[in-house]
């Protein structure tokens, strides 16, 4: 059971909306609600905002494929214990 | 990163990497000698000699060829040292994921788990096999921000909203015997 209550989208302001439809546009799949995660970091956009800049950067193609990227980042999250 | 098969690749590459980080990490203070290759006996130096050449490390006659840490270590039992190096070998061996992406796969993970071995050494793999600083630097801000996201998910408690819309792979299981 989650620490706080996950919002629906519909309850977020107009500005912290916007993040869903790039959230929804980052993973290319229409989701029920936007991923718990975006709706975390849409609760404070200030934060969340250059975060999601960030790990946008991080995941763009460069050297490395998006896609391998995304491997690398599961094994992170595997290696901390992370089940999300 | 569809296939089941890459990610048994990626998962052997991480649970391999972490059990030779914890040789060398966890005994870097212990009274525990390496195996110098030039005592060692010859079915190590045999395997020592494989080792060199995928690490693509010098001769040792020619003042190069050092055997990373925990394969030294471990040399005090030559069976294990050739079964353990096996199991390296195997999963860093190019097939469906390649070696530089393997690497990178084991610096992340290295870095992760604050490996000083770990990170240093695949750092050096992954500059030995043309992956440049910008490469680099994409894996540190890959491990970087997912090292964020995933204590914000913990202390949140989240569940993955994610995991189920990942294809399926139905396929059986490969003939190990074709690579």
């Amino acid at each position: 059971m989650p620490t706080v209550r996950l919002r629906d989208a519909s309850e977020y302001p107009e500005p912290a909306r916007r993040l869903f439809e790039l959230s929804r546009q980052w993973f290319d799949y229409d989701f029920k609600e936007p991923p718990a995660m975006s709706r975390v970091m849409a609760w404070d956009p200030h934060f969340g905002g250059p975060h999601g800049r960030a790990m946008k950067r991080a995941m763009a193609p460069g050297e490395f494929s998006r896609g391998e990227k995304e491997m690398v980042a599961a094994a992170v999250s595997g290696a901390n214990a992370c089940t999300y | 990163m569809t296939g089941d098969d890459r990610w048994y690749e990626a998962a052997f590459v991480v649970g391999i990497t972490n059990a030779l980080n914890v040789v060398a990490d966890g005994l870097a203070g212990a009274a525990m000698r390496p195996v110098e290759p030039t005592t060692a006996t010859a079915d190590v130096r045999e395997v020592f000699t494989d080792i060199r050449a995928f690490y693509g490390r010098g001769d040792q006659a020619r003042g190069g060829g050092e055997i990373p840490t925990p394969f030294a270590i471990i040399a005090h039992d030559p069976a294990y040292l050739a079964d353990v190096w096996a199991a390296v070998k195997r999963a860093f061996t190019e097939r469906r994921l390649t070696r530089r992406h393997k690497t990178a796969l084991a610096f992340a993970v290295s870095l992760t788990t604050r490996s000083a071995f770990g990170t240093a050494f695949h750092l050096g793999e992954l500059r030995r096999l043309g992956v440049g600083e910008r490469g680099v630097m994409e894996i540190i801000g890959v491990t970087q921000m997912f090292s964020s996201y995933t204590k914000i998910a913990d202390t949140l408690q989240l569940h993955s909203d994610m995991a189920d819309i990942a294809p399926v792979d139905r396929s059986g299981v490969p003939d190990s015997g074709t690579g």
